[in-house]
């Protein structure tokens, strides 16, 4: 699309401080503007989403109602279910700040899963092998956890920075060689006596507190919305933040300004590396029953791929991104219900929460195509 | 004009999804063989009413009848079927590809699997190039040519499909005066061969001299229509602003001061790794206006890139006030009381995804002023300097928060050039700065830059507009293949000499020398 001078306002977007796509979706705007476009978007979408799964539940003899039903009061039916949904949301949150701030700095980064797989393991090693006070030992856990995650970003991002080097091909190598690093550390330094398929588990000491008994949430979740907040302050109200997303935004405008945009481009690979660090420990330390690492991974598996799904729900914003992990944490463990309840089959499950995700990634993967196409 | 209209547009609205309301009720004709200037302000609705002709847009109401026989247009492919294409502002080119491929691009072949006919094609189009007497290199690179070229390359490629209604999008505002005689003269070989021609523009003294008829917008609405030979320039600016607009930038009298900036022997590398700015002497005294004049790509980028810190100097000294700059770092330029206005806005100047309070520091975020401890951002000074520039330079726009990008593009430049003459600057680097803009944005830019002048800071105004370089400048240079040609007073200096410089034609006694 050319932009001549002339060219006519179109709708600001308030979360996201970015073209809003609204102009493409008629039935929103019509909408009295009494909700940012974002959001009303947001919400078409989820209907969208939730409409498309119902048709897809028909041909195979499912009461969409019904099956929606059982999923909205598994996920938020009780007290317990929106704790157990919080809880499958935590480590989402995170790896979506992976992400979203890589796409802030003009990243395709897809590397949380290999830094949270390192994440895990250092809080395993922290909180199973060394003995610390109660209070530091969960804090030097989450701290050494965040650092690692940290530090396997370093290569893709000074590959990136110093090479050229495309970070989605390091940061997918990084994954396995982090996948295959995290199995090994597991088994021959970290196992359980007698016990070698998961690590030594965290030490009382080490622990998150849970919330509320007979639940999975761990005080770990106030940590994990304290670090998007943070993000989020730190991206739109400090100097730093603003020369991030100002190269991501438009680089060359970046260079007039003086912004070096490699360190842009490292700062931006440190925070995800954290975060998805952060995610990595919440598993470790803040999630019974398990308060180990499995030698085969899995009981993190696929966290770090999930959070760019969340990431792109969340309009690539921290905040956005929180929610966006609660409506994931609510198709996870809601839809256990749908399969109890309403005796949709498992694989069915899955494929109506892929196609609502699919449905309400469409903006934002429509407004970063448009971002890339107009460069 | 006896003949039946080939177009007609009657009664067309349009309403963008948002409310804006950018045509209330246009009737527009055109006739086959006729010129007809569109004349208008930025945000008259010109762009939006050819756009619907095109097939861009789709009118909210109103017809449009081809030939008599009424049209739906649904994307532009359907308006090229009859025969209609057009050239925007901003160039629909694919930058790595060269001009050949960027011609034959979606017309390359017969089907997805037909081999490409590169060697006919090429035939085709240089047969095209040499009728027209268009020159576009077509095996270079498109990112590497200047905009002018590329606005060549556009036209080609527009009229390589075959139309016979071109419609230009403001087409003179990215070539050098030398170009334009050379636009106007091949669009009048193409009327005479029976096309018609729609010429969007806001240059009185361009309309004047190519349309057979113009018609005036303003606020979406038709405000007059008028034959070339009857209408005037002030006529025109009156219909087209609604008061008269006096072009001529008062100045005061004062004598220049010391050199702001003093450039030595100065040589930068292209891109492509060619010298494009060849031992290059000059100075900028503090209260003049040195204006540097000359065909696009003829070294001014790289020399502004190199005085602004975004390009290493090959060799040469850089002084500002004799304090020697070499740090490539802008921010170090910046500092030493360098603003810069950039050539492309919205490619270095602005991020128009940011809101307006955002792109008020932009290039400025380091400035203590509009930072707290820990180099947080101090959002309360942020706004409050973005109110004010939005204030104190006019600049249109909802709000502070609003996204630069929804503004118009005179509003997008007054909030640019805003914020870089507030820096208080010693020296004002301003490349093209009133590129694309309406007549009020022109005239009020224009006076900020004299009233720096006059404020005893340097300018250097580099312009491909020589209009522009004549009204403000004290002091001219004509760059021509990466140095400067000639130089001399202003008023020494006339027009036609410039424009034999610009050709690279040195007139006797006026080397540079003499003119320091």
């Amino acid at each position: 699309m050319p932009t001549p001078n002339d060219q006519m306002p179109k709708q600001p977007s308030a979360i996201s401080h970015q073209p809003s796509a609204i102009g493409h979706l008629p039935s929103a705007v019509r909408l009295p503007r009494l909700l940012p476009p974002a959001l009303i978007e947001s919400l078409v979408t989820i209907l969208i989403g939730l409409v498309a799964g119902g048709l897809l539940m028909l041909p195979f003899g499912y009461n969409p109602l019904k099956a929606y039903q059982a999923l909205f009061q598994g996920a938020f039916g009780s007290s317990t279910d929106i704790m157990e949904t919080l809880a499958f949301a935590t480590p989402l949150m995170l790896t979506a700040i992976t992400f979203a701030v890589g796409v802030r700095a003009g990243l395709f980064n897809i590397g949380a899963e290999g830094q949270m797989y390192l994440g895990a393991v250092g809080a395993a090693f922290i909180a199973g092998a060394l003995r610390l006070p109660p209070g530091l030992h969960g804090a030097a856990a989450t701290v050494f956890a965040m650092l690692c995650g940290a530090l396997w970003s370093v290569v893709p991002a000074l590959l990136k920075v110093w090479r050229g080097v495309h970070e989605v091909i390091s940061t997918i190598m990084f994954n396995w060689i982090a996948f295959n690093l995290s199995i090994y550390l597991a088994i021959y330094y970290l196992a359980e006596p007698g016990r070698a398929e998961r690590t030594r588990p965290a030490l009382e000491t080490a622990r998150y507190p849970i919330l509320t008994e007979g639940t999975t949430l761990t005080a770990v979740i106030l940590v994990a919305i304290a670090f998007c907040v943070a993000v989020y302050l730190y991206l739109w109200g400090t100097r730093a933040g603003y020369e991030l997303r100002l190269v991501g935004e438009n680089p060359e405008a970046a260079r007039y300004a003086g912004v070096r945009a490699g360190n842009a481009l490292l700062l931006s690979f440190l925070i995800g590396g954290l975060a998805a660090g952060l995610a990595g420990a919440s598993q470790i330390i803040g999630r019974p029953p398990a308060w180990s690492l499995y030698a085969t991974l899995g009981n993190v598996v696929t966290l770090g791929f999930d959070g760019l799904g969340v990431a792109l729900v969340g309009r690539n914003h921290p905040i956005g991104g929180v929610f966006a992990a609660i409506l994931f944490g609510a198709l996870a463990h809601g839809g256990r219900y749908m399969e109890y309840h309403a005796g949709v089959i498992s694989e069915l499950v899955r494929a109506i929460n892929g196609l609502i995700v699919l449905t309400l990634a469409v903006p934002e993967i429509w407004a970063m195509a448009r971002r890339r196409l107009r460069r | 004009m006896n003949t039946k209209p080939s177009i007609e547009m009657r009664a067309i609205h349009k309403i963008y999804p948002d409310g804006t309301v950018a045509l209330r009720g246009v009737d527009f004709h055109l006739h086959p063989g006729e010129i007809v200037g569109l004349l208008g302000e930025n945000g008259a609705g010109k762009t939006t009413l050819m756009k619907i002709l095109s097939g861009l847009l789709r009118p909210t109401r109103g017809e449009i009848h081809v030939n008599g026989q009424p049209m739906h247009f649904r994307n532009p492919s359907d308006a090229l079927q009859s025969g209609i294409g057009m050239v925007h502002q901003a160039f629909a080119l694919v930058p790595p590809y060269t001009g050949l491929q960027n011609i034959l691009l979606g017309q390359e072949a017969a089907g997805p699997l037909s081999l490409l006919q590169l060697e006919a094609a090429q035939k085709k189009v240089t047969a095209l190039v040499g009728e027209t007497g268009l020159m576009v290199p077509l095996d270079v690179p498109i990112e590497l040519l200047p905009i002018g070229v590329q606005q060549r390359v556009e036209i080609v490629k527009t009229l390589y499909r075959g139309t016979s209604i071109l419609i230009l999008d403001e087409p003179t505002s990215a070539l050098t005066p030398l170009e334009i005689p050379e636009l106007f003269q091949f669009l009048k070989r193409l009327k005479e061969s029976g096309k018609s021609i729609v010429f969007i523009t806001h240059k009185l003294k361009e309309v004047l001299e190519i349309s057979d008829r113009i018609v005036v917008l303003r606020n979406g609405e038709v405000m007059g229509e008028i034959p070339t030979a009857q209408a005037t320039p002030e006529k025109l600016a009156e219909m087209m602003v609604g008061r008269a607009v006096v072009p001529r930038v008062g100045r005061a009298a004062k004598p220049v001061g010391d050199p702001v900036l003093t450039v030595h022997n100065l040589q930068v590398m292209s891109d492509t790794g060619t010298l494009a700015v060849k031992a290059l002497s000059f100075e900028v005294r503090a209260g003049e206006i040195f204006g540097v004049a000359g065909v696009e790509g003829n070294g001014q980028s790289e020399l502004v890139q190199a005085l602004t810190g975004l390009r290493p100097l090959k060799s040469g000294e850089v002084a500002l006030d004799h304090t020697g700059l070499e740090h490539p770092n802008p921010i170090e330029f910046y500092q030493q009381g360098i603003c810069h206005i950039p050539e492309d806005k919205a490619r270095f100047g602005l991020a128009l995804n940011f809101d307006v309070a955002e792109n008020s520091i932009l290039s400025r975020q380091w400035e203590p002023d509009f930072l707290s401890g820990l180099d947080r951002l101090n959002w309360d000074n942020i706004l409050a300097f973005a109110r004010q520039l939005v204030d104190r330079f006019n600049v249109v726009t909802p709000g502070i928060r609003t996204v630069v990008r929804s503004l118009s593009g005179g509003n997008q430049q007054k909030l640019l050039v805003g914020r870089e003459l507030s820096k208080q600057p010693r020296l004002v680097i301003a490349v093209h700065p009133t590129r694309g803009l309406d007549i009020a944005s022109t005239v009020y830019i224009r006076e900020l830059l004299v009233k720096m002048r006059d404020e005893g800071k340097g300018v250097l105004l580099i312009s491909a507009d020589l209009d522009e370089i004549l009204e403000l400048g004290d002091r001219i240079a004509v760059m021509y293949e990466g140095t400067f040609i000639g130089m001399g007073k202003a008023d020494e200096l006339s027009r036609e000499e410039i424009g034999l410089m610009m050709g690279g034609i040195a007139p006797k006694g006026r080397t540079y020398a003499n003119a320091q």
